[in-house]
Parts: structure tokens; C-alpha cells; sequence
């Protein structure tokens, strides 16, 4: 079967730009919210519980659906220079997106839910505190928005199918099974951003089938309260969806690095059979990754949490250590030169090994069972999605526009961009890590000490990742308002 | 013709055939689990023929909406699955056929506008339908599985008379009644594990306030907030069981 024809490269670079910029706002409202919920448990002024659930649940549900907005700008742009790709569909996902985004804000501003995204039945519907209908526009907001990201995950595989001739060759099984006949007829692998795509894609689908699947129980409970709901199945599917969505959002964005730093470097970023193997071991592991979410829940089987713990380990390590590794090799004696783009890329690579043996140790049942109920997790977390998502997203960003405008920025930008949103997220980890590894719990209002201290230390921090991106917003409308150039910076 | 589309067209014939079972069979009894189940076998077949029905020659620009159609046809299929409308479909053989044949309806359409809106996608829209009915057979209008009451399985070392041991969930002298079991499962969550209350009101000394019969009427017809458990998952004897365990705190 033949592909469609290339997209062309303006419509695909709208597309992007839309989910990025996108994106990208909800993050910095999101970043706002955060800063209010960190200053209130220092004490630096107060919310009030109920109201500090209600925006501890938009905030995490913003802050993913964010991330993977654009994320997912990112990835379908990539997908459409390799193959045809229809902006259609891209925008009709995107109306999903916005129309759950919408849902959600009613449920959580009139509305006051406050029962997180990632509830243990039989919340949300015992124990609330707001009205009925609130939790309804919740429920009906994360299926749409689960709805929207089916629908990209659809057109991104329907088009990896058709480019390169089914899953086998979307998942390179003849070049790592038959290399010598693959290297004898001159066949290409696929770039590395495709595995990227396609794992997305793939485990996109079957994890928004589990996350559907609850969602729906949950709306049906809503509407009828006779119908019961298992809640050990409930949870297990929530956190099948929750944690496998979470963890998409870093492989999106990791395509970034496939693409951005080539650029930077001059050098290729090539397919390699370790590569295609670490990419293998995701598809496949980062499905039962979660089980790691119910290591203290006492009626799940013991050997399911040995296989969670296995598939915690394989579903990040070999995909972590290769790219990193392979990164690594890109840059050394490249001469490449430190832009805000290339600066932002490296660095998420820090953030993405730091938060990833953070949740390694998480992932391990000894440690889990001192740290999954503390702020441990959040810094984990944090680190992989401040540290790592952002910076890969941001440094994306700005390969783009450095590129387009054959200009870089001044020395003292990149110093305030970089201390700002690295150094400051830099500290905001730490203030959890601290509070974790010192027991405080987390999901809690008003915490015990040393809470407050490392709240106020977490504060700091995320103020400075605030400036931090307002020095990088303007620099971005700088260089996006320069004249088109075809000279590389 | 093209040979997939006449199969297709054979197994979706199967499906509707199968579909209008209940029609020969009557009024039947069935647990919940067993009905998703055999709702997701009905949804293999019409999914395979939505699949091979939608296969096509050659690439070209699908309209979105298949792609949309695709996506929100599991979902009317799980929905077509409410639990507490089974008792009413397995009474009603007419009803229960036209259930099903919505049912196969929704699994054709996930596989057939799947495959519509891109070649391959139609396998993966129409296992979504029936990986989500599969999954709905464990926990979608089903209760535990197994009520163990909390008290027995809190930390060995805080128990009196505490060895130390693992619980095994081996059955002892001390085995608590089932309406402790069915209380541990479906109340403790609101009014605690000894009715001291945590969301919903302490059950402390209800037996001054209420007597059995009443508590039973109060369990059978609760007032919102408190959910009603009766019939869809307690039964009278669960119900009075329950209510007796609530008359001893």
C-alpha cells in the first residue's frame, strides 16, 4: 500500500505550533496554581483545604494534559516530514482537548471537585464536599480529553502502518531479526523519532481503552448509584491509563532529541539494534509499569508486584541509558555551540536521569513501601516533567526558532533562562525530595514539619522557574518576530 | 465483491444470529461477569467483521469522522452494558436480543470505521471495543470479589495477642460473621471500621436509634448522600445480615 504524499511542511509546522503554544499556556496558568498550593504550605498565606484540592486536582490534570498537548504537537509534526498526515484530524483531536480542558475548569472553578484525577473509588463519590454535577463535567472532561488523545494516537498509527508496510516495519523487526538480508537489500530503518511515534501510539491506545473503560464505570456510577464498582479493578485501571499517559509524555518529547540535538550537533542521530530493542522493551513494559502504584495494596497478588517492579525497571532503564548514551556521543567534540536550544535539550537529559532513579527507587518494593505515600513521589514526578518534558519541549522550541531566524541569543538571556528554569526547578525538586526522604506525606493541605520549611525552600524555587520562563517567553517572540533566514545560527 | 468483504459480511450474519439467542432461550439468570463476557465474544465477531467489511483497495483522505466514529463506538457498547440493566434484559428475551444486536452494531462500527479511516487502524478500534468489554467483566457493576474485613488483615504486630505471623487468609476460630465481612466491604469506607464514622455518620449505638427492621429499611432505602446497595449488590440476607452486625457496635 502506498503512503499519502508528505504533508506539506507549513501545514504541519501550524499544527505543531498550535498544540505547542497551547500547551504550553496551560502549563504557565498551571505553573501559577502550583505556586499558590507550595506558598500555602509554607504558611506565606492561606487556602483553604477544600479549595487546595480542588486546585491540586486542575493542577495535575492540567499540567499532563499540557505536557502531552504539546508533546503531541511536537510528535505529529515529526510524523508528517516522514509521511502523509491529515491537519484535519490533528484539529479535530485538538477540539477534544480543548472542549475537556473546558469541562474540567467548570468542574473544578464553579464546581469545587476535589478529588484528584487519580481517585480511589469509591471517591468521587463518597465522602465530597462539592456538588453532584461537578463531578459529572469532571468525569465527562477527562474522557474527552482521554477521547482526543485515542484520536491522535489513531491517525499517527493508521500512518506509521501505511509508511512503512505494517508493524513489523513500523517496529524495525526484520533490521534487528535479519540484519545481514535488511543491510543486503539497502533497506532503512526507521528514524528513531518514529519509535517515539509509534510507541505512543500503540500504548496510547491501549492504555486510553483501560483508562475509557473506568471512565465510563465511573460516569454510569454517576448517573446510577445501584451500579457497583469494584475498587481494586478500579484502581488498577486508573493507574494503567494515569501512569502510562504520564510516562508518554517524556517519550514524545524525547523526539525532540532524536531531531533537535542533529541539529545542533550537525552530526545524525542514527537507528541503532540497541535502540530498537530499548524501544521494544517500553512498548511492552511500560503497559505494567503501574503495578508499582499497588505494591501496599494487600489483595493484589505478590507476583504481580515482582512483575510491576521488573517492568518498572525495563520499561525505563534501556531506553534512558541508550538515548542518554547516544546523546552523550552526539555532543563530545561536536563543537556545538550552547544556544537556549541546545541548552534546554541537554539539560532535560539531567532532568530525565535524575527523576528516572528517583522513580526506579520508587519502583522498588523496599523503598517503595517508606516513600509511595510521601513527597517522594511528586519529586520524582516533578523532576521528569519540570526537569525533563519542559526543558526537551522548550529546547524544541527554540531549535525551531533559532533555526528559522539564523539568530541565537545574548549570553545574559541565557544565563537568567537557564539559572530561572533550571537552577529554580532545580531547588523546587529538592524542597520535595527533602520532605520525602523525611517522611512527609503527600496530597495533604497542611503538612506536618518539616513541611512548611521545605514548602517555603519549593516556593523560592518554582518563583524562579516563573521568572525564569517569562525571560524565555520574550526571548521566544524575539526571535519568532525576526525575518525568515536560511543561514543557521 | 472482494473475498474479506463476503467473510466479513458471513461473520457478521453469525454475530446477529448469536445475537438474537435470547429470543430462542427465554429468561435467563446470569452473573454479571459471565454477561460482559459473553457480550465481548459477541463483540470479537462483529468487530473481525466490521474489520474485513472495511478493508479497502487503495490509500486516499478519509473523512475525520470515521476516525471519531470509531473512537466513541466502544464506548456506546460499554454503555449498552449497564449492569444494573441486566436483571430487566434477562427477563425480557425481546429486549435482551435488541441489546445485543446495539451491541454488535457498535463492535462493527469500531472495526469497520477504523479500517475506513486508515488500513490497520480498524484492528485497533475494534480490539479497543473488546479489550474494554473484557476488561468491564472484573469490576464494572461487580462487587469484591473477596470481602476480607479490614480488622483482619491490619498489621499483625498491632493486634492483641499478635505472633507476628503473616495473615494467610486461612479461615480460624475467629472468623468474623458475614455481615462483618459485607459491613468491612461496602461501609466501613464512609463510618469506619469500628462505625466510629469518617465521611458518614458513626454507627455508634444505632441499635438506640433504630431497631433491625428499621435499620434494614434504612439500608434498603438509604437517603442521598449514602449509596444504595440494594438489590444491584447486597441481597435481603446480605441486607440482613449486614444490618445485625450494624445493631452489635
Amino acid at each position: 500500500m502506498k503512503p499519502l504524499s508528505v504533508t506539506s511542511p507549513a501545514i504541519g509546522l501550524r499544527v505543531m505550533w498550535t498544540y505547542i503554544v497551547t500547551g504550553l499556556t496551560i502549563f504557565l496558568l498551571m505553573l501559577l496554581v502550583g505556586i499558590s498550593m507550595r506558598g500555602s504550605q509554607a504558611g506565606w498565606w492561606t487556602i483553604e483545604p477544600g479549595t487546595f484540592y480542588s486546585l491540586l486536582s486542575l493542577h495535575g490534570i492540567g499540567m499532563l494534559t499540557a505536557m502531552v498537548v504539546a508533546g503531541l504537537g511536537t510528535l505529529w509534526y515529526l510524523v508528517s516530514r516522514e509521511t502523509g498526515l491529515d491537519a484535519r484530524v490533528a484539529y479535530l483531536a485538538y477540539a477534544f482537548f480543548v472542549a475537556g480542558v473546558a469541562c474540567v475548569i467548570v468542574s473544578v472553578v464553579p464546581g469545587h471537585y476535589g478529588a484528584l484525577w487519580t481517585m480511589l473509588y469509591p471517591l468521587p463519590f463518597t465522602g465530597t464536599y462539592w456538588p453532584t454535577w461537578a463531578t459529572g463535567a469532571w468525569l465527562v472532561g477527562a474522557a474527552l480529553v482521554m477521547l482526543g488523545f485515542m484520536i491522535w494516537c489513531g491517525q499517527i498509527l493508521g500512518a506509521l502502518l501505511a509508511r512503512y508496510g505494517g508493524l513489523g516495519g513500523v517496529l524495525a523487526v526484520d533490521y534487528v531479526l535479519h540484519s545481514r538480508a535488511f543491510a543486503k537489500l539497502d533497506r532503512e530503518p526507521p528514524p528513531p523519532q518514529i519509535f517515539a511515534a509509534a510507541i505512543t501510539a500503540i500504548d496510547g491506545l491501549i492504555a486510553g481503552a483501560a483508562g475509557l473503560t473506568v471512565g465510563v464505570a465511573l460516569i454510569v456510577r454517576w448517573l446510577d448509584p445501584t451500579v457497583a464498582i469494584d475498587p481494586l479493578w478500579a484502581k488498577n485501571l486508573t493507574y494503567l491509563f494515569g501512569h502510562t499517559f504520564a510516562n508518554l509524555t517524556m517519550y514524545m518529547a524525547v523526539a525532540g532529541i532524536y531531531v533537535g540535538l542533529p541539529i545542533c550537533t550537525r552530526r545524525a542521530y542514527h537507528t541503532s539494534v540497541p535502540l530498537v530493542l530499548a524501544w521494544w522493551g517500553t512498548l511492552l513494559f511500560v503497559i505494567i509499569a503501574y503495578f508499582h502504584h499497588l505494591y501496599m495494596d494487600f489483595v493484589q497478588a505478590e507476583s504481580v508486584k515482582l512483575v510491576g517492579e521488573l517492568a518498572s525497571f525495563l520499561a525505563a532503564i534501556p531506553v534512558v541509558v541508550i538515548t542518554v548514551y547516544g546523546a552523550v556521543l552526539l555532543v563530545h567534540r561536536s563543537g556545538m555551540r550552547w544556544t537556549l536550544g541546545s541548552m534546554f535539550l541537554f539539560t532535560g537529559l539531567i532532568g530525565w536521569v535524575v527523576g528516572g532513579v528517583a522513580a526506579v527507587l520508587d519502583s522498588t518494593i523496599p523503598f517503595n513501601v517508606d516513600l509511595h505515600n510521601t513527597l517522594w513521589v511528586p519529586a520524582h514526578f516533578h523532576t521528569y516533567l519540570l526537569e525533563g518534558v519542559v526543558l526537551f519541549t522548550l529546547g524544541w522550541v527554540f531549535v525551531n526558532l533559532e533555526q528559522r531566524a539564523g539568530a541565537s541569543s545574548g549570553a545574559l538571556i541565557r544565563w537568567l533562562a537557564g539559572l530561572g528554569v533550571f537552577g529554580g526547578g532545580a531547588l523546587f525538586v529538592l524542597g520535595f525530595y527533602i520532605a520525602g526522604a523525611a517522611g512527609v506525606p503527600r496530597r495533604y493541605a497542611v503538612e506536618p514539619p518539616p513541611g512548611p520549611y521545605l514548602a517555603g525552600i519549593a516556593t523560592v524555587g518554582a518563583i524562579l522557574v516563573l521568572v525564569g520562563l517569562l525571560v524565555v517567553a520574550y526571548e521566544a517572540l524575539r526571535l519568532a518576530r525576526l525575518p525568515r533566514s536560511e543561514v543557521a545560527p | 465483491m472482494r473475498r474479506p468483504r463476503v467473510v466479513g459480511l458471513v461473520v457478521l450474519g453469525v454475530a446477529v444470529l448469536v445475537a438474537g439467542l435470547p429470543l430462542l432461550r427465554g429468561p435467563i439468570e446470569l452473573p454479571v461477569t459471565q454477561h460482559h463476557l459473553l457480550h465481548a465474544a459477541l463483540l470479537v465477531g462483529a468487530a473481525l467483521a466490521g474489520v474485513l467489511c472495511g478493508g479497502r483497495d487503495a490509500l486516499r483522505r478519509a473523512s475525520p469522522a470515521w476516525i471519531v466514529l470509531a473512537m466513541v463506538a466502544p464506548i456506546l457498547a460499554m454503555l449498552l452494558m449497564w449492569p444494573s440493566a441486566y436483571s430487566f434484559f434477562e427477563q425480557h428475551p425481546a429486549g435482551h436480543a435488541l441489546e445485543h444486536v446495539g451491541i454488535v452494531a457498535c463492535g462493527f462500527l469500531a472495526g469497520f470505521a477504523g479500517e475506513r479511516f486508515a488500513a490497520g487502524v480498524g484492528w485497533a478500534t475494534g480490539g479497543s471495543a473488546v479489550l474494554m468489554a473484557l476488561l468491564a467483566a472484573f469490576g464494572f457493576g461487580v462487587a469484591p470479589p473477596t470481602a476480607v474485613p479490614i480488622a483482619a488483615v491490619a498489621e499483625p504486630s498491632l493486634q492483641p495477642g499478635a505472633s507476628g505471623r503473616r495473615n494467610t487468609g486461612a479461615s480460624s476460630p475467629a472468623q468474623p460473621s458475614h455481615g462483618a465481612m459485607i459491613y468491612a466491604t461496602n461501609c466501613a469506607v464512609c463510618h469506619g471500621t469500628a462505625g466510629e464514622g469518617v465521611s458518614g455518620p458513626s454507627l455508634k449505638d444505632e441499635r438506640t436509634r433504630k431497631n433491625l427492621r428499621q435499620t434494614i429499611e434504612w439500608i434498603e432505602n438509604p437517603a442521598p448522600p449514602m449509596p444504595k446497595f440494594y438489590p444491584a449488590v447486597l441481597t435481603a440476607a446480605d441486607v440482613r445480615a449486614v444490618a445485625t452486625y450494624v445493631q452489635t457496635l
